[in-house]
């Protein structure tokens, strides 16, 4: 609203000029009289050659030494008005933001509704939500081993135990101090994944047909999910042959996140932190078959039947083996 | 109605006057007629079938779904198609390629939406406008023609026809009668020698359908407008176009940036603003006595620079009215305005009385019964024009005339007739002792002096002199020489011994003296002006307005009241009149000089285009008398070539050619011609002159209002097009959707810029001079840039900070924002990380977008609210205007308000919308 209260200023500026503009026209025409008589500025009897013509004028009148109607000064000052002007609008603009930015704490956004209940992603991740792999061909499912391990790099047991604390599971872990105070995180091992830790098996089961997916919880900050009892994951065929799904293992525990994970600090404060991850571990899946897997997050708090977003509480993605 | 000759060319003259000269003999044997039989059925048959039933071929008339057509496709409407076309296509690949992006299907379904329902809007409101004046042509009291020829020549005296061929003119001479003109008495026969279009009226009526119908001001306006609003959107959706392909945008991407950029430039409510505004302006007119029948009329009216308006009716009361009395050697003058309920001058003359008796019993005219109780003036009267006058000026003076009349039994008459040119009456006294009988008389003054001997001074009878005889002239030539129609009037006792009581009066053999009588006074009449067109004319004047009067008149009246009421101004003369003064011969005076001019019809004959541009240029003050019907369009054709906009005022079905090619043709509503109505744009319910400028000040006022609307509109077309070029340059995400952008242009701001129309004038509306077509534009390069470059840049500058709040304080900070679009927009990402390290999936960042969009819409309308406040004034200033006496632009603030409140929070859970409750 601010830039409103420019506007009259602004006008003023404008008005003078035009208004002379219009001074001079009313010269001409209080003498219609002596006024020769204009020819008929029809647009249809007009010729390409006079267009052409006029235009060329209007680009450059050598008589009045204009361009496009104003003379060098004009444009000028014109330019230069528009250069002040704008300049000030910008600057009331960045001056505005600015304002705005100092009221926002840098650690926490002002609202956080938009953002929760939390959404869900899986790993790997590659071009959609279909892994199909052939077990006798490795480079189907190699590209997936390699994002497996890629993003488990960051939850390597010595990374996580140089930078991160062992907590007390089986509650928040909640930091007072202040906003601006560094926050501890807590340490995921990728051993917790066990099977689906790619420590003993690299290629994450791919290369049995026994895929393990990795499922994570969108990060929110302040957000302690399942009000003190951890969320937890269940997976489902959804929308077919439920016998096509056969049994899936979860890590670690039995596919909870842990309590001691949450909440977030905001990623100024809480540098470290690791997102927890649920392993999943497809270990008796239909081959052959295209098979839609609906995995949730159970929890109070958690919202995973929205028909709007697919992606909240839940995650759906096909699973299509072959030999 | 007669069936009459035709043509008005040169070519077929030469056969009507041969008509008009042949013998009756010689006219049977031509049209193998006979005037006892008729034509045999066979032969008339014959002549059915060769030329047609006798009816003039109606105007051809756009057949309704061809103007409904018009809308749907006019103005904007093509590009919203465009638009429209082009979402579906990208519907249709993107169908084709992956599922389900229906947004794009109901975006196109929308835009067509729009379309189709400001089209039907537009329809509905031409058809309604019509329909205004279909409804109201009925109340125009229809006064029906009593005299002959008027619907054709606009003459107001009955003619009389005989068998004699009188003037080589067809319209002119005595024994041809006309297809259209009613007989008014008597009975005649006739031969007829055209019909149907043939026929003079049908000539006139083709003449009038085959002057073109000129684009109003308005129309020619709101084309440039829209040419350059199409232009600008055109360009930068191309060159957009261009840049987002050459930064390697899909070119299906870059064909919605395209829709997006379209829709954004068009104000799609804009037309229809339009038209409702005009609509409004019609009605406000229509009160103010000026019916508009073409809503674009409106505005030409107040852009009109020379007015042409007839004399009878428009300037004048059209009635004749006692304006002079001369007795006693002196001339007195009479109240002539339109309520007059007393006369003024000395009455306490002995001579007065005598001349009101006279003025009382020698008339034939009689109000019709049953009007006491109206006002003298409005009655209605059994009688001629002069006589009418002074049967209402004798009732004014004297009270109750019928029963004066009484009291002097009439016992004998002559009427006027053409030959004596008097009229007398005899009657017995009212004083009982006075058994002499009065004889009265009066009529054309010249007439009535060579029967006088004696002229009453004072009461006393004087004898008639050379010395008295000569103040009888000056005062003649001096009432005569005011246009004004003069009448005499005498009187004698008649001796008691000579004519006894019971004497027989016989009128055929004048058994009565009609000589030595004694002479009273003179009277003169003219059809006084309105009181109130004076003023208009002087209004006109101050606006820049030259009026010009087209009369069929004499030049001396046409004068008269041209100067009574201003169209000459009292410091001007003409030619003749500077001759006059210097006392030097018309050609040695220099015309410059001159700045009024009187011309008359037969002068006008004569002038090649150039003189009569020559007089149209040199003079100001302008009056064309004894005008022919024809010529008042040659007048018209060539105020036009002097680049002005012509308002033209008519009448009669002659006028219907010149009402056609005028700029705006105005008719008269009371004592016009349906051929007149018909091919005015206007119609002036109480033909009144004071009404156009009425109708003026409303014409300029709504030029003015259209042009605040139009800023006004113009202004947030720039917020909800920098939004885009944004968009697509910094690869922000979206941050207003074009679902959005149409609840604006159509929701919000549709009910302020209506609210603009009720703006009230400025100071200086009616004392600038008329705007210049060619100049004075509509949308003009200043108003353009101010409201694109400089209003425009600020709205979209205070979006834009709204909208990087909305998204700060949800977490994403504006460095965050920039070029984020591709993932932002993918829907398989769904941990996007904000600013904060805090995960997203599509449909929260969807959602976030949607409370961008609305934001930036409440953004938008809160600044088109100061906007608005804004463009109430163009010159005064906001306190001089006044915040409160425009009511409806507070009906326009609060309604945006409310339409956005009930967007934002009443429908922010229809998805569909892209609308979010906002905190």
């Amino acid at each position: 609203m601010a830039s409103n209260a420019s506007t009259s200023d602004v006008e003023g500026q404008l008005r003078s000029p035009s208004q002379k503009v219009e001074n001079k026209h009313e010269e001409k025409v209080q003498d219609p009289d002596r006024e020769k008589h204009e020819p008929k500025a029809d647009m249809g009897s007009k010729t390409w050659a006079d267009l052409a013509g006029e235009m060329k004028i209007f680009l450059w009148n050598p008589e009045e030494r204009t361009c496009m109607g104003r003379t060098a000064k004009s444009w000028g000052l014109i330019l230069l008005f528009y250069f002040i002007f704008y300049t000030c609008l910008a600057g009331m603009f960045a001056f505005c933001l600015y304002v705005m930015l100092l009221t926002l704490s840098p650690y926490t956004p002002r609202y956080r509704d938009r953002v929760s209940p939390p959404g869900v992603m899986i790993r790997p991740y590659l071009n959609g939500f279909t892994i199909a792999f052939n077990v006798s061909q490795p480079n189907t499912w190699q590209p997936y081993m390699d994002s497996m391990h890629h993003f488990l790099a960051a939850y390597d047991d010595k990374v996580q135990e140089e930078k991160n604390i062992e907590c007390v599971p089986g509650q928040y872990f909640i930091q007072g101090g202040s906003d601006s105070e560094e926050k501890k995180a807590c340490q995921f091992k990728r051993s917790l994944l066990q099977n689906c830790s790619g420590i003993q098996d690299p290629t994450f089961g791919y290369s049995r047909g026994q895929p393990c997916i990795l499922l994570k919880m969108n990060r929110i900050i302040g957000y302690r999910p399942g009000a003190g009892v951890p969320v937890s994951v269940e997976c489902k065929v959804q929308k077919g042959n439920e016998s096509h799904l056969r049994s899936v293992d979860f890590y670690p525990g039995n596919g909870t996140f842990d309590l001691m994970y949450y909440p977030y600090y905001g990623k100024f404060t809480h540098v470290n932190y690791t997102s927890p991850l649920v392993a999943m571990h497809f270990t008796d899946v239909q081959r052959n078959h295209l098979v839609p897997i609906q995995c949730s997050l159970h929890g109070k708090g958690i919202i995973n039947d929205l028909n709007s977003d697919r992606f909240l509480g839940r995650i759906i993605f096909t699973l299509s083996i072959g030999k | 109605m007669f069936p009459d000759p035709g043509s008005l060319g040169n070519k077929n003259s030469s056969s009507l006057m041969l008509c008009s000269l042949l013998s009756t003999s010689e006219l049977e044997m031509k049209y193998g007629t006979s005037i006892d039989k008729g034509l045999s059925s066979a032969r008339a048959a014959e002549i059915l079938a060769r030329d047609g039933p006798n009816a003039l071929t109606p105007p051809k008339a756009t057949p309704e779904i061809v103007k409904f057509l018009k809308q749907m496709i006019g103005g904007f409407s093509i590009l919203l198609w465009i638009g429209a076309g082009f979402s579906w296509i990208s519907f249709g690949i993107h169908n084709y390629k992956e599922a389900s992006r229906s947004h794009q299907l109901y975006l196109g379904v929308v835009l067509a939406l729009v379309v189709i329902l400001t089209g039907i809007f537009a329809y509905y409101q031409e058809a309604k406008s019509t329909n205004i004046m279909a409804s109201f042509s009925k109340m125009i009291p229809q006064v029906r023609a009593t005299v002959d020829n008027s619907s054709l020549t606009g003459e107001s005296e009955p003619q009389s026809r005989s068998c004699d061929f009188t003037h080589e003119n067809p319209l002119e001479t005595r024994n041809i009668a006309f297809y259209s003109t009613t007989c008014v008495e008597g009975t005649a026969t006739g031969i007829v020698i055209n019909t149907g279009d043939r026929t003079i009226i049908g000539r006139i009526a083709s003449l009038a359908s085959g002057v073109g119908n000129e684009k109003t001001p308005i129309a020619i306006e709101i084309e440039h407008f829209v040419y350059l609003v199409a232009g600008v959107a055109i360009s930068i959706g191309v060159l957009f176009f261009i840049i987002s392909v050459s930064m390697r945008y899909k070119i299906l991407d870059s064909i919605i940036f395209l829709i997006g950029i379209i829709v954004a430039n068009v104000p799609e409510g804009l037309l229809a603003t339009v038209t409702v505004s005009l609509s409004l302006t019609a009605k406000r007119m229509a009160k103010k006595n000026c019916l508009v029948k073409n809503l674009e009329a409106v505005e030409t009216l107040g852009s009109t620079s020379i007015i042409c308006s007839d004399k009878t009716g428009t300037l004048t009361q059209n009635r004749m009215t006692v304006a002079h009395l001369w007795f006693d050697n002196q001339i007195y003058s009479a109240d002539t305005s339109e309520d007059q309920t007393t006369q003024p001058f000395d009455q306490s003359s002995p001579t007065w009385t005598a001349l009101s008796k006279i003025v009382t019993l020698c008339n034939r005219a009689e109000f019709r019964p049953g009007q006491e109780n109206l006002p003298i003036m409005k009655r209605v009267v059994v009688g001629d024009a002069s006589e009418t006058a002074l049967l209402k000026f004798s009732e004014v003076i004297l009270g109750d005339v019928m029963s004066i009349r009484a009291q002097n039994r009439k016992v004998a008459e002559i009427p006027f007739n053409s030959t004596n040119k008097f009229q007398l009456s005899i009657h017995e006294t009212d004083d009982p002792q006075d058994k002499r009988f009065l004889l009265v008389m009066k009529g054309a003054p010249e007439r009535i002096l060579e029967r006088c001997s004696t002229i009453m001074i004072n009461g006393k009878e004087e004898p008639l002199d050379s010395e008295k005889a000569e103040a009888f002239q000056t005062a003649y030539m001096e009432l005569g020489g005011m246009g004004e129609r003069v009448l005499g009037f005498c009187h004698l006792y008649l001796p008691e011994n000579e004519f006894p009581e019971t004497f027989q009066f016989d009128t055929d053999s004048m058994n009565f003296p009609t000589s030595n009588l004694c002479f009273v006074g003179l009277l003169s009449m003219i059809d006084p002006p309105r009181s109130t067109v004076p003023d208009a004319v002087s209004k006109c004047r101050s606006a820049g307005i030259k009026v010009i009067m087209v009369t069929g008149d004499h030049p001396i009246t046409a004068k008269a009241i041209a100067k009574s009421v201003g169209i000459i101004s009292a410091t001007s003369e003409t030619v003749e009149d500077i001759a006059k003064r210097l006392n030097i011969p018309v050609e040695q005076v220099n015309r410059r000089e001159a700045t009024a001019a009187v011309v008359n019809g037969m002068e006008l004959k004569d002038m090649s285009s150039e003189q009569l541009d020559e007089i149209l240029r040199n003079h100001t003050e302008i009056v064309f008398a004894r005008t022919s019907p024809q010529q008042k369009l040659i007048i018209v054709e060539g105020c036009q070539r002097q680049g002005a906009v012509v308002a033209v005022t008519g009448d009669g079905v002659n006028d219907s050619p010149a009402l056609k090619k005028a700029d705006i043709g105005i008719a008269m509503g009371i004592a016009g011609s349906d051929a007149a109505k018909n091919a005015a744009d206007m119609v002036l319910l109480d033909d009144n002159f004071a009404s156009i400028v009425t109708g003026v000040e409303e014409g300029r006022l709504i030029f003015d209002n259209l042009k605040k609307t139009i800023a006004y509109t113009l202004t947030k077309n720039i917020a909800e097009l920098c939004p885009f070029l944004i968009y697509i340059i910094a690869s922000i995400p979206m941050p207003i959707g074009t679902i959005t952008i149409l609840f604006i242009d159509l929701g919000t701001d549709i009910i302020p810029s209506v609210a603009l129309a009720y703006e009230k004038a400025e100071s200086d509306i009616m004392n600038r001079r008329p705007r210049n077509k060619r100049r004075d534009r509509l949308v003009n390069q200043q108003l353009a840039v101010y409201s694109y470059l400089q209003i425009g840049i600020m709205q979209s500058v205070g979006a834009f900070v709204t909208y990087f709040t909305v998204y700060a304080e949800q977490g994403f900070l504006p460095s965050t924002l920039l070029g984020v679009r591709v993932n932002w927009e993918n829907n398989a990402i769904n941990d996007f990380e904000d600013s904060y390290g805090q995960q997203w999936t599509h449909y929260q960042r969807m959602y976030l977008q949607w409370t961008g969009y609305t934001a930036f819409f409440v953004s938008i309308t809160i600044q088109q609210v100061a906007d608005l406040i804004i463009r109430k004034t163009r010159r005064n200033s906001i306190f001089r205007q006044g915040l409160f006496r425009n009511k409806v632009i507070w009906v326009g603030i609060f309604s945006q308000i409310g339409i956005a409140l009930i967007l934002t929070y009443g429908l922010g859970h229809v998805t569909a919308l892209n609308f979010t409750p906002l905190r």
